[in-house]
This record gives structure tokens, C-alpha cells and sequence, in this order.
């Protein structure tokens, strides 16, 4: 909110401290200053006011009042000399009835007759300038600058054009055509003033054109009341208008500030304007605001700012604010009033608020928490996935952020089905309306817009997805990689898979194969991945991921120009399989023998059925076996795999004679299944 | 004869002083220690030497023979030597050309530096604590004092759920709430996380970005420790001394509540383009936790007092690495990714 330093000034009779000085003051212990420019001779200052001080600052007072505290120069406010005229009693001129006392919590007005319409002096144009406001005339002019300068909104109606008032609720199908000549829709969820019949006003956001001042009006009726916050907020939501006096009330003010406010107006418009002011004002306040009282314990201001205050500084402080001390309980407790303006204030922790940042929150001197020495828990999920990370980004792979969201059209083509997805009800973009439920989509777009670049693309993401449950919306962590290759490259599959491997023996993860995936016909898993080339990763009996290769034909709808192959692994399985442990096995001192072995077998035999078949018959004396060849290229039915198989003993060195008869044992288990043909 | 075996000795030794290629030196050894060569010879004849002189001749040529091979060996290993460092004066490469390098991957930015926070503050004994990405509208504002209705919760854009009266959270603040029901105090926590807000973006808003909040509760926790710890943690994150500056600032979940600067890094706190002329850069909020907050996790507020912080990760991301633009944290682009 803009403020006019010149203005500010004229709250005191001894000069405030200079523009950029007053700047850095109001930053430390009140608001930020956003930004000051220079105007005339004036300085305006772009004060940040905290939203819960809207109710005291968004007003000259208000900033005034912290000027005062901060610097210790007295507040003086100009007080207007009201006269009123006793024959003329307001009784006579105007009836008022307030509907929802919970909703308008007071309505005061006073009445001026004979007043004379004309622009505003030249020093109120000015002020109003400054801070924004366009002069209108001089009724007008005076209730705005009556509402910057105490954050109370005022509005004045012509008495002749009104019979009486009433505050109540629109009724639906009711219309108003605005001071701006705007028109406005009314219903049941917005405030008015209203006459016998016609609304004359919205109440607490706009005057109507139907009792508006002009050049003819005689005699005024002002008007300052509270209305409920939030009932002024939704209206001005509703209705989509913002304006000075709804941004006040929709903060909230003090039901106190409307007679002060009415009658500094009314002193000020008889200045500007004459007329006669009628005796007396009407109030309706059926529950009047009194002063809160706290109470403040001295030990517990030290302990929660941490500083050693005494309490002639604590009430020093306090009283800057014009806050009362009631009274002390022997340098223990004070007992403090807050003026009702202060509606921010109402526990002890405000008023320690308070008190620390007008002791200055640079005085505070920092000290180091003494405590308990607890030691900081292992948080076991982030240390493994620390751990995944740096695995995958050893092998090669960059580390993905995608957002946490998909398009319809991106879940139909991915063939999830959109009724299972949560939804978000008010999306900023079409991209963003589902949460996501799978890694996967937004990880091939990466990768399509990456293809323009790199030839040669690994990524991974390790992050949730989401999905709808019964009662709430289930989150699940999710690591999916993805590599891609231009050209043709033999079998992606097998390269992700090596990495998937790697991955998971770092993780001390060992019983882990990967089971030929039979698709159900309802699943949509099918139709992304390359049928033939898919696998789902199984740790035991339990499925902790799939592999695979993209479709071409998928692919093609992605637009993407290379291979492309995917794992997704569940992240909480992963965490519970993982081991940290890893136990040292001593290397013999024997030495190794190796033999190979070449088979022959039908394209669709399994290498794994193979080397399981070596490692049973070979028994313990078989150390490792090893695939170095797979020929596919012998004929149309059949393949030669070989194998190096590596014999070694912890406590001798084998003979030519026993490696012979184990190898013999192996050929004898691998030709007992049919077509299996081991070549000599 | 041993005068003759002398003799032959400082011939043969001569010879392999003299010879200067490998194949000569094959043609001494041949030449004397062959099968038909002069001191294998000399073996062959020893029978026909007088029993008295045998002995004493066949020891000499031993001798002789290991000689002569130790000799041709040593000078062989010379010459060797002389032709390897001769061979190595042939070679040259350019040292300045560039080598093959092997293909390391990248850790995303906002990963390599979250968890340089958290090392910090794990040090400083903050556990790190995980939370729900989606929340209700209970954890994330009631229950932090932020009422339905009230103003205050205009300051947080939110993004709802069509279910459930769901919402995304709009900050980390929500695990406060859940890790003090689980948890008595003491307790240090710091909770990194994703966060989303209902706003347009720009180069420096984005509607999906990332906090790090930090919690500590215990008799008595003070502002002034807060102040020592953000200290620290800015001078070690940093690494090097900061000044850290508090200001009033409002946070429904804290009373007090601060706004936390720190002395500018580009210009040390004179004052430039990036701190705006005020030597100050805006860092974080934070502020004692409010007792309507301890109360709404069941703790009594009587009992316990504590300090609670937020600071926008992807922002001291960009300031530490000089990133202009927040998308590009979720643009994924490998040119960019591999930076780092």
C-alpha cells in the first residue's frame, strides 16, 4: 500500500526521520518497504503490511502509530471542531434497521444539512493523488480521505433521495447500477443498504447511483459501519469488484473505529462543506467491543526470545503501542490491555511479538540450542533411495523432475482409465488435470524432446504416483528408467536389463529373475510395451517391477524416432529387499580350471533353464558360469549357446580327472531334455 | 689345455662385450655353448684327457659355460633395454588432445543440494522426515491455524482435489502436524518435499516446486537458538560466514513470526543488481510455533515451545548455481541436466 511521507508527517509536530531512514526503520521493526519514489517534494513509500495488521495499518494512523513506537516522536492527531445544532436531532431525519447484527455488528451515522457540493481544497486533491484516489468533490473526497487516514470505509448517501435504511441481504433477482455505472447482479449471499425498497448500496464494497451526491444534494447522511469479514469477502468475490473499503473490511476492523471515524468526517466535511450538523448520531452496537486483557509472564517473554529483558523495558515497549499495563504481580506477570484496533492481538505470544521486534530482532543475540544429545534417526527411505540414485547415475543415467501430473489425452493414449485417476477440480492447464499414475508418460516425453540432441538418451526418475482408493487417494514411490538409442542397437532390452542387474546386486539384492509376462486381456500394460519383449521382474514369487522394450507402434504415437526401453521398479519393495549388508568370501588360493560347453538347443529355449541345469549338476565345485556366445544364425529352429564354466575348490587344486567327471555329469543332465544337443 | 681354456674364455667374453644385435649374440652362444660348439666340444673330449688333468679341465668349462651364459643374458637384457627406450623416443602423442571420458550420469540439481541441506542439519541432530504429497484440508491449514474463510488462507493458491476434500499440499508444514501426533517432543526435524500452489507460472513461479521445512520442539527453544542454527546452517551451506537478519514477519503457524534475510553473496551486503541495492536477499520464513499448532498435534502448549522454518528449495538452487528460470528444474532437458 502506498503511502505519502509528507502525509505521515503531518501526525508530528516534531520532524520524523528522513524518507530512506524512516524506509529501513519501518523494514526492521514494522513492514518491508517494497519500493520509494520520489514525487514532487513528496516520498512515496510502497509499505508491505503484513495481512494479519491489515486491520490497524492499512491506514495513516496505523503507520503513523508504528512510526511513533519506533522512533519515540509523539503521535498529535488534528482534532476537528464538530458543531451541532440542537434543533435539528437526527431521530427525526432517518430511521435505521439492521437485519443480521452478526453480519453488520454496528451502523453509526450522523446527518449534515445545507452542505455545499463543490471540489474538494486543493491540499485534500493533493493527498488523495498521492495515494491514488481521483478527486470527486468535496463529500466525496472527504470520506475517502477519512478512510486512509483512520482504514475506516465511509460512505455518504443523499438524505433526500432516501426515505430510510435498511442493512440486510439481497434478494435474489434485486439489481444495482454502481457509482461507476456498473450493474450488479444481487442474491441472497450479498450484504446491502437498502431503502424502503431499492438497494442503495453494497454493502461495505460500493455505493449505488440511486442516492448519489451531486451538485444538487442538501443535506447528507454519513455512514460508518462494521461489517462481518467474511461475509464482505465472498460478496466481493462473488461479484468479482475490489475496492478500497472491501479490501479494509475484508481484513476485519475494529466496530470501535466507525464513530471515531464518523466524526472526524463530520468535523472535517463541515469544515470543507458548512452545513449543520444534526445532534447526535445513530448506534446501532448491541455487543460492544471491549479491550482485550492478557495476561503476560515475564520468565516465559525471556525464554521464548531468548534474551534477558527487564520489565521497565517490556512496559516501555508496551506502552509505545499504547498498549495498557493494568497491572504487575512482582516482576512476574503483567496484566496488559490491547486497544481493540490491535485485533491481531490476543494471546501472550503476540504481545511477546510485540516486545521482541520493538526490542529489535538484530539484538538478539544468537546462542545454540542446549539440549538432549539424541542422535538424528536413519530415515531408511531416503538413504536407499540415495543409494538408487547414485547407482543409476554411476551407470550413466540423469536424474529426471517431471511434474507430478498428466493430460486426458496423455492417460488415454498410455490407456489408463481416466475414472481410476484422481482429478484436480480447478486446474490451472489441461496438462495438469490428473494426478499421475506412472513415471512412465512424462519420462518419454523427455525423452522425444531429448532425441533432437542426443543420440543416446538414459534417464531416470524416482518419485510418486498416484492413484484413487475407497477413501482418499493412495501415493506410491515409483523408480522408473528409461533409455533410448537412435539407430539399431542389438537388444535395448538386454542393455537395461544388465543395468537393472547392477542395480539390484548393489542393493544386495540377489533372487531376482525375470519372468516372461503373460498379458490378462483387460490389462493395458500390453499395449505399450513390445509384446515379445517384456518382462516382469520377480524377487521369489513376488513382482516388484516390470521390463521392457516400447512398442514400435506405441512409439510411433509418441512420436519418438528410436528405440526405446523402460523399467519401472516399486520403490517399497526395492527399500524392503534391499540389504546393506555384505559379507567378504576369501579367494582361493587354488587355482581355477575352465571348461566350455556348447549346446544346441531350439530358439525358444531359456538360457537361464540352461545355466540352471550346469549349476545343479555342476554342484558347489562350479564357481561360476558364464554365456559368451549365443549364435542364432545355425538354422531356423535351433541355437548355439556356450559357455565358459569355471571350477575351483577352497582347499585344493582340482584334477584334470575330477573337472572331467563333473563336466561329464553336466553334459549327461543337459542331453536327458529332448532336443537339447550338447556339441563335442 | 687350461692355459687354451683361458684363453677361449677372454675370446668369447670379448665377443659378447663387442657384439651390438641380438642375433650375434645368438651366434656366440651357438658358437660356444651350441651342441657342436667349442666348449661343449671341449666336454665331449674330456674322456680322452688324462685321469689326473679330467677333473680339473671339466670343472673350468663348467665354469666357463655358466659364465658365458650369465654374460650373453646380462648383455642381451642391455641391448634390450637400449631398444625399448630407443623405441619409446619414437613414440609422441598430443597431450593436449581431448581423451574419451567414461559416461558418468547427473544427479538433478535440486537433489545434489537437498541433500547438502540435509547432511547439515542431520549433523546438527534434525532427523529427515517425509510426508504425503496429498493432504486434507485439516492437516494443511486448520490444524497449522490458517481457519477456513480467514484471509490468511488467501496466501496459499491451492490446488483441490475433485474427491474427498482433498487438496495438494501447498507446503511442507503439514508434516509438522503429523510427525508431533506420532512424536513427543524433543524433537528436530527437517522435512524436504514436493509442494504444488493453484498460480500462474513465470521464470520464477512455478504451480509444482520444492520446500524444505525445518521443526524443533523441546522445553526451551528459543529464538535466539533458532537464530544460531539458521546461522550455521546458511554458513555452512554457503560456506562461508553470512549475516542472517530477522524482520516481523506473519505465518498463521508461528507467533512470532520472522521473515529471514541474508547479506547479499554477490556483493557481500554493499548492496547490487541482485539484492536490489539493500545488501539483504530474502530467504525463508519462520517464527515460534504457534500454540494453536502444538495444541491441534496434542501437545500442550505449556509444556512446549519450539521454532518451525520454510524456504523454497528450487529458489537457493538458483541462486547458488545462478539458474534464471524455475521451469527448467521440470524441463528435463539434458543439456541442462548434464550441468551438473
Amino acid at each position: 500500500m502506498i503511502f505519502s511521507y509528507n502525509f505521515l508527517q503531518s501526525f508530528f509536530k516534531e520532524k520524523l526521520p528522513q524518507p530512506q531512514k524512516l524506509a529501513d526503520l519501518l523494514i526492521r521493526y514494522s513492514f518491508e518497504v517494497e519500493k520509494m519514489e520520489k514525487r514532487g517534494n513528496d516520498w512515496l513509500l510502497d509499505i508491505d503490511v503484513l495481512s494479519n495488521r491489515a486491520a490497524d495499518c492499512f491506514s495513516y494512523l496505523g503507520i503513523a502509530r508504528e512510526c511513533a513506537a519506533i522512533t519515540g516522536i509523539k503521535l498529535t492527531i488534528k482534532k476537528y471542531n464538530l458543531v451541532e445544532d440542537k434543533t435539528i436531532k437526527i431521530k427525526d431525519l432517518i430511521t435505521v434497521e439492521v437485519e443480521d447484527k452478526k453480519i453488520c455488528s454496528r451502523y453509526t451515522a450522523k446527518v449534515i444539512k445545507g452542505i455545499k457540493v463543490k471540489p474538494s481544497p486543493k491540499w485534500l486533491q493533493q493527498r488523495l493523488e498521492s495515494c491514488g484516489l481521483r478527486p470527486i468533490n468535496n463529500i466525496v473526497d472527504a470520506a475517502n480521505y477519512i478512510m486512509l487516514e483512520t482504514g475506516q470505509p465511509l460512505h455518504t448517501f443523499d438524505l433526500d433521495k432516501i426515505e430510510s435504511i435498511a442493512v440486510r441481504q439481497a434478494v435474489k433477482g434485486e439489481k444495482i447500477v454502481s457509482l461507476d455505472n456498473e450493474k450488479y447482479d444481487l442474491d441472497e449471499s450479498i450484504l446491502i443498504i437498502a431503502d424502503k425498497e431499492n438497494p442503495l448500496a453494497i454493502a461495505g464494497i460500493k455505493g449505488g447511483k440511486s442516492a448519489e451526491i451531486n451538485s444538487e444534494t442538501k443535506t447528507i447522511i454519513l455512514e460508518a459501519a462494521n461489517f462481518d469479514y467474511q461475509s464482505i469477502r465472498a460478496a466481493s468475490r462473488k461479484l468479482k469488484l475490489k475496492t478500497d473499503a472491501s479490501l479494509r473490511f475484508e481484513h476485519g476492523l475494529d466496530p470501535n473505529l466507525t464513530e471515531f471515524a464518523l466524526k472526524r468526517l463530520a468535523g472535517l466535511l463541515q469544515e470543507i462543506a458548512g452545513g449543520k450538523a444534526a445532534k447526535g448520531m445513530i448506534d446501532l452496537y448491541p455487543q460492544k467491543t471491549l479491550p482485550k486483557r492478557i495476561k503476560l509472564d515475564l520468565s516465559y517473554t525471556q525464554k521464548l526470545i531468548g534474551i534477558d529483558i527487564t520489565v521497565k523495558e517490556i512496559i516501555k515497549i508496551l506502552k509505545s503501542l499504547e498498549f495498557k499495563v493494568i497491572s504487575q504481580n512482582q516482576n512476574k506477570e503483567l496484566l496488559v490491555e490491547v486497544p481493540t484496533y490491535r485485533l491481531d492481538v490476543s494471546l501472550p505470544e503476540d504481545l511477546i511479538e510485540e516486545i521482541g521486534r520493538l526490542y529489535g530482532y538484530e539484538n538478539i543475540e544468537a546462542v545454540l540450542p542446549t539440549t538432549v544429545l539424541i542422535p538424528p534417526k536413519r530415515n531408511e527411505e531416503l538413504f536407499w533411495e540415495n543409494n538408487i540414485k547414485d547407482i543409476l547415475k554411476e551407470a550413466g543415467f540423469s536424474e529426471a523432475y517431471n511434474y507430478s501430473f498428466n493430460s486426458a489425452e496423455q492417460l488415454r493414449n498410455f490407456q489408463f482409465p481416466l475414472a481410476k485417476r484422481p482429478e484436480v477440480k480447478n486446474p490451472m492447464s489441461a496438462e495438469q488435470k490428473y494426478l499421475t499414475p506412472s513415471l512412465i508418460p512424462n519420462l518419454l516425453k523427455n525423452i522425444e524432446k531429448n532425441l533432437d540432441y542426443f543420440n543416446e538418451i538414459k534417464i531416470f526418475e524416482l518419485g510418486k504416483t498416484f492413484s484413487k482408493t475407497a477413501a482418499a487417494v493412495a501415493e506410491k514411490k515409483m523408480l522408473t528408467a528409461v533409455i533410448s538409442q537412435k539407430g539399431s542397437k542389438p537388444e535395448l532390452f538386454y542393455e537395461l536389463k544388465g543395468i537393472a542387474d547392477l542395480l539390484l546386486n548393489n542393493l544386495g539384492i540377489t533372487d531376482v529373475w525375470y519372468d516372461e509376462h503373460q498379458p490378462t486381456p483387460e490389462e493395458s500394460k500390453s499395449n505399450i510395451w513390445h509384446s515379445r519383449k517384456c518382462a516382469e521382474i520377480k524377487i521369489g514369487n513376488k513382482e516388484i517391477g516390470f521390463l521392457g522394450e516400447i512398442s514400435p507402434v506405441f512409439l510411433d504415437i509418441l512420436k519418438i524416432k528410436a528405440k526405446v526401453a523402460v523399467f519401472d521398479l516399486d520403490f517399497q519393495a526395492l527399500k524392503e529387499a534391499a540389504l546393506e549388508e555384505c559379507e567378504y568370501r576369501p579367494i582361493s588360493r587354488f587355482p581355477a580350471t575352465i571348461r566350455d560347453i556348447a549346446i544346441l538347443v531350439p530358439k525358444t529355449a531359456k538360457i537361464i533353464d540352461v545355466l540352471n541345469k550346469i549349476n545343479i549338476a555342476g554342484g558347489e565345485l562350479v564357481r561360476d558360469v558364464d554365456v559368451f556366445d549365443v549364435y542364432e544364425g545355425i538354422s531356423e529352429t535351433k541355437k548355439n549357446l556356450a559357455f565358459h564354466i569355471v571350477y575351483q575348490a577352497d582347499d585344493r587344486t582340482l584334477t584334470a580327472k575330477e573337472v572331467d567327471q563333473i563336466q561329464n555329469n553336466i553334459i549327461t543332465a543337459l542331453e536327458k531334455t529332448p532336443e537339447w544337443e550338447v556339441r563335442k | 689345455m687350461l692355459k687354451d681354456l683361458k684363453e677361449l674364455k677372454d675370446k668369447a667374453q670379448e665377443e659378447v662385450k663387442t657384439a651390438n644385435s641380438s642375433r650375434e649374440l645368438e651366434r656366440i652362444s651357438k658358437e660356444y655353448l651350441g651342441k657342436k660348439g667349442e666348449l661343449t666340444q671341449i666336454l665331449h673330449s674330456l674322456k680322452d684327457l688324462p685321469k689326473t688333468s679330467r677333473a680339473e679341465v671339466g670343472k673350468e668349462t663348467n665354469e666357463i659355460i655358466e659364465f658365458l651364459k650369465t654374460e650373453i643374458e646380462k648383455k642381451l637384457s642391455e641391448m634390450e633395454e637400449v631398444d625399448k627406450k630407443e623405441e619409446e623416443q619414437k613414440e609422441w602423442i598430443d597431450v593436449s588432445a581431448p581423451a574419451p571420458k567414461p559416461n558418468l550420469g547427473h544427479l538433478h540439481p535440486l537433489t545434489i543440494l537437498k541433500r547438502k541441506i540435509e547432511n547439515i542439519f542431520n549433523t546438527m541432530g534434525f532427523t529427515i522426515v517425509e510426508g504425503r504429497e496429498v493432504e486434507n484440508e485439516w492437516y494443511n491449514f486448520d490444524a497449522l491455524n490458517i481457519p477456513k474463510n480467514h484471509p490468511a488462507r488467501d496466501a496459499w493458491d491451492t490446488s483441490w482435489l475433485k474427491d474427498g476434500n482433498l487438496l495438494l499440499r501447498t507446503h511442507t508444514s503439514p508434516v509438522q502436524i503429523h510427525y508431533m501426533e506420532e512424536h513427543q517432543p524433543p524433537l528436530r526435524i527437517v522435512v524436504p518435499g514436493k509442494v504444488f500452489r493453484h498460480e500462474a507460472t513465470d521464470a520464477s513461479h512455478d504451480f509444482q516446486f520444492y520446500q524444505i521445512e525445518g521443526l524443533m520442539v523441546d522445553k526451551e527453544i528459543s529464538a535466539a537458538n533458532f537464530k544460531a542454527v539458521i546461522e550455521e546452517f546458511f554458513r555452512q551451506f554457503f560456506d562461508k560466514p553470512v549475516k542472517v537478519r530477522l524482520r516481523p514477519g506473519f505465518f498463521p503457524f508461528v507467533e512470532p513470526g520472522f521473515e529471514i534475510d541474508m547479506s547479499c553473496m554477490v556483493c557481500g551486503g554493499k548492496g547490487c543488481s541482485t539484492c536490489q541495492k539493500t545488501g539483504w536477499i530474502e530467504m525463508m520464513g519462520a517464527g515460534m510455533v504457534h500454540p494453536n499448532v502444538l495444541k491441534a498435534a496434542g501437545l500442550n502448549p505449556k509444556n512446549w515451545q519450539g521454532f518451525a522454518f520454510g524456504m523454497g528449495l528450487d529458489r537457493l538452487v538458483m541462486m547458488k548455481y545462478k539458474i534464471n528460470d524455475i521451469r527448467l528444474f521440470h524441463g528435463n532437458d539434458l543439456r541442462f541436466l548434464k550441468q551438473f
